[in-house]
């Protein structure tokens, strides 16, 4: 109760800047007494080894959630971001393992496959006009379909850190262990370079200037001369783009790709975006909201189980703080 | 100004209390677990070999992480694994993801169980690559390792201690030799211009388990049928186990698919094409395969004549079998399974020395499925 009140005078000083910062601002405090309830809670919860784990459970969601955060902003939505993502990977390993290319060059396939997957959903919805959710939805099942064929329905593995080639890749996307012991979060470094980069692209350069335009009202968008099918496009394309960095994460993290994966990674990412404040009309969001909304999320999977918790109860948990969260929202827009 | 108050602190409450009140249930073993610390500082006078410890029972506590809780197989294993607590007086949690194909949630469960420092940890890895970094974790912190079901093959050397398992390709092999005398008139009669198909249906080609009881099959039944002197067998379908004699030269086919997914209704698609091109005999190498069987044959009132094998229990293919429309299943010793895994890991605990264990198979029919040493196997 006393958290809550603190919050709400915190807001008022802020409010000038703007709204959406007490949205974002409500959404790290809530994370913060997460945080700590599950450290009074957890069993041996506090400490470095549960904050690796649970950069480890936001990597890959992170950055399919900066992405999608760019297609919600726009008033479109992409269903197709996990299963993208987990063909990409698939599309890597295969590449990797099936047609023996060097990794580096599976990876940059992992990116140009989900940065296709993007174009090819942006053409659908801005070009062709098809419903963003009916052409994503579609998407998702070509990329569920697609994995399974490239992958003749097997499981790809990435290389573990002792193998000859692509050793590194854990080293490099995952964490890095220093012989002295010290584990460096590299997974988690480079979401926040990426992070870091998709705040300038949304706020200071033209795509995210008409990102914002055409969610908030794409007929005066094309009015004021902004050509809408391009900078519709882009959203998708940059969603896609991160996608396959997920894919990468994942792969990075999580070594086995499976056949037609990833349903439910969208739902995760997508939450994670109207958690941290994003508009479900469109026209407003950002990626630092965005990344809260996902470590709330990990925060409830690493620290439920350390209560002797089913994962399930994350899953009930985050419906009420999607919930909760967009009711928060609206209660702010009602008022302007 | 107020409205937004009254549902910041609203949304505040929700959650906590949601998670309180579902905390309630487990503060007990929250608190033996800070007691376990402070017991442990004072009991450790010396190095302990890895693993061996002197602590009170009731201060072990042991995670046991399954590849899932969907099926009634793993609420049996659920239910070995507590006895043997009970037994044993020392506390487990049984946690598993909600589907076999969720390795993520797997991997963040088994990292969150490691965080716990526990004393040991009971494993059925869905995938042990993706579990190498966590496995070498539990070497260098000496947390014994014990694998059940699939066990986790490949684990890095020394990590796993013991395993309490099922010989999937033995019980691959026994679903073969249990099927074969019903088709063999038939397998003999078969030629090149009228051949026989047997027709395998397995959940996915990425399991351990699955991928064993699939080859152990197959190798067997290949055995079986060059034995009776039919040279031309071909192996069709999927790339992993099929071999090189062409179809069209063949007089024994063996068909194996493998589900486009591990859901329902893409093993029920499978079982429908499998059976649609008229088999002599159908396995199903798990309990979503045989499933799948039921799917595609009305329960398994269309198999008509088709010799149908499966896998594991549950009510559906139980009452396939005592209805005669399964000839047989077989079946795991799931509740051994869960009791070994927890009492191998207790052992392990406590310093002595730890084998694998074949948890066993047995073939169960219409004819046995009530006998005592099979009642207690075939759970619903």
């Amino acid at each position: 109760m006393n958290l809550g009140s603190k919050n709400g005078t915190g807001a008022v000083t802020i409010k000038r800047s703007n709204k959406k910062v007490n949205q974002r601002l409500y959404a790290f405090l809530a994370l913060v007494v997460i945080y700590i309830f599950f450290c009074f809670l957890g069993r041996n919860f506090f400490g470095i080894e549960t904050a690796l784990n649970i950069l480890d459970a936001s990597n890959y969601i992170g950055f399919m959630a900066i992405g999608v955060t760019f297609v919600i902003i726009s008033g479109g939505i992409d269903l197709s971001l996990g299963t993208v993502a987990m063909c990409a990977a698939m599309v890597g390993g295969v590449a990797f393992r099936k047609w023996g290319l060097p990794f580096w060059v599976a990876l940059i396939l992992v990116l140009i496959t989900g940065a296709l997957f993007g174009l090819f959903n942006g053409i659908l919805v801005a070009k062709l006009k098809l419903p963003a959710f009916i052409a994503t939805l579609g998407t998702m099942m070509i990329s569920i379909g697609a994995s399974s064929i490239i992958s003749n329905v097997q499981t790809m593995n990435f290389p573990a850190r002792t193998e000859a080639s692509g050793g590194w890749f854990k080293d490099v996307f995952s964490k890095l262990q220093l012989s002295n012991g010290m584990i460096i979060p590299t997974g988690a470094i480079l979401l926040l370079v990426v992070l870091l980069v998709a705040n300038v692209i949304l706020t200071k350069t033209k795509i995210g200037r008409y990102t914002f335009a055409i969610g908030s009202n794409e007929e005066a968008a094309r009015l004021s001369g902004v050509d809408v099918v391009f900078w519709k496009t882009i959203p998708y394309v940059i969603s896609g783009f991160c996608a396959g960095l997920a894919g990468i994460s994942f792969a990075s993290t999580y070594t086995t790709i499976l056949p037609g994966a990833g349903q439910g990674f969208e739902l995760d990412a997508i939450a994670a975006c109207f958690i941290g404040g994003a508009s479900t009309t469109g026209g407003s969001g950002s990626v630092y909201g965005t990344i809260i909304g996902v470590f709330i999320m990990s925060c409830l999977r690493v620290g439920l189980p350390s209560m002797d918790l089913q994962p399930h109860y994350q899953k009930l948990l985050t419906g009420i703080v999607v919930i909760v969260a967009v009711l928060i929202d609206m209660s702010q827009q009602k008022k302007r | 100004m107020k409205m937004k108050k009254i549902l910041s602190t609203l949304a505040l409450t929700v959650v906590l209390s949601v998670a309180l009140t579902s905390c309630a249930t487990s503060t007990t073993p929250t608190t033996a677990g800070t007691t376990k610390v402070a017991g442990d500082a004072t009991t450790v006078a010396t190095t302990k070999a890895a693993g061996e410890s002197t602590k009170a029972a009731k201060d072990i506590y042991i995670p046991v992480i399954s590849k899932g809780l969907q099926h009634q197989f793993w609420q049996v294993v659920k239910k070995g694994a507590e006895d043997a607590a009970a037994k044993y007086g020392v506390k487990i949690t049984f946690e598993g993801p909600s589907s076999e194909s969720e390795i993520a949630a797997q991997v963040t469960m088994l990292d969150s169980a490691i965080a716990k420092k526990p004393d040991a940890i009971c494993l059925a890895a869905l995938s042990t690559d993706s579990v190498m970094d966590q496995l070498n974790k539990c070497l260098a912190s000496k947390i014994p390792v014990i694998g059940f079901d699939s066990g986790v093959p490949g684990a890095p050397a020394g990590s796993i201690y013991a395993n309490a398992s099922t010989d999937n390709n033995a019980a691959g092999a026994l679903a073969a030799t249990s099927m074969y005398p019903a088709i063999q008139s038939m397998v003999k009669a078969a030629t090149v211009a009228a051949p026989v198909r047997i027709a395998v249906l397995s959940q996915d080609a990425t399991s351990e388990s699955v991928k064993g009881r699939t080859k152990g099959f197959i190798d067997k039944m290949l055995e079986l049928v060059k034995a009776d002197g039919i040279a031309s067998v071909a192996v069709i379908g999927h790339d992993m186990y099929k071999n090189d004699v062409a179809e069209k030269s063949a007089a024994v086919v063996i068909d194996v698919s493998v589900s486009a997914t591990t859901a329902a209704a893409d093993l029920a698609t499978s079982a429908s094409a499998l059976l649609n091109k008229n088999p002599i005999a159908i396995y199903g190498s798990n309990e979503s395969a045989a499933n799948g069987i039921l799917d595609g044959s009305n329960e398994g009132a269309n198999l008509g004549k088709i010799v149908a094998v499966g896998f594991d229990a549950g009510i559906r293919q139980k009452t396939a079998v005592r209805a005669g429309y399964f000839l047989g299943s077989i079946t795991q010793d799931p509740y051994n399974i869960g009791y070994k895994a927890v009492e191998l890991a207790y052992q392990a605990i406590r310093g002595q020395k730890v084998a694998n264990v074949d948890t066993g198979a047995k073939f169960y029919t219409k004819a046995n499925i009530d006998d005592p040493s099979i009642k207690d196997l075939v759970y619903d």
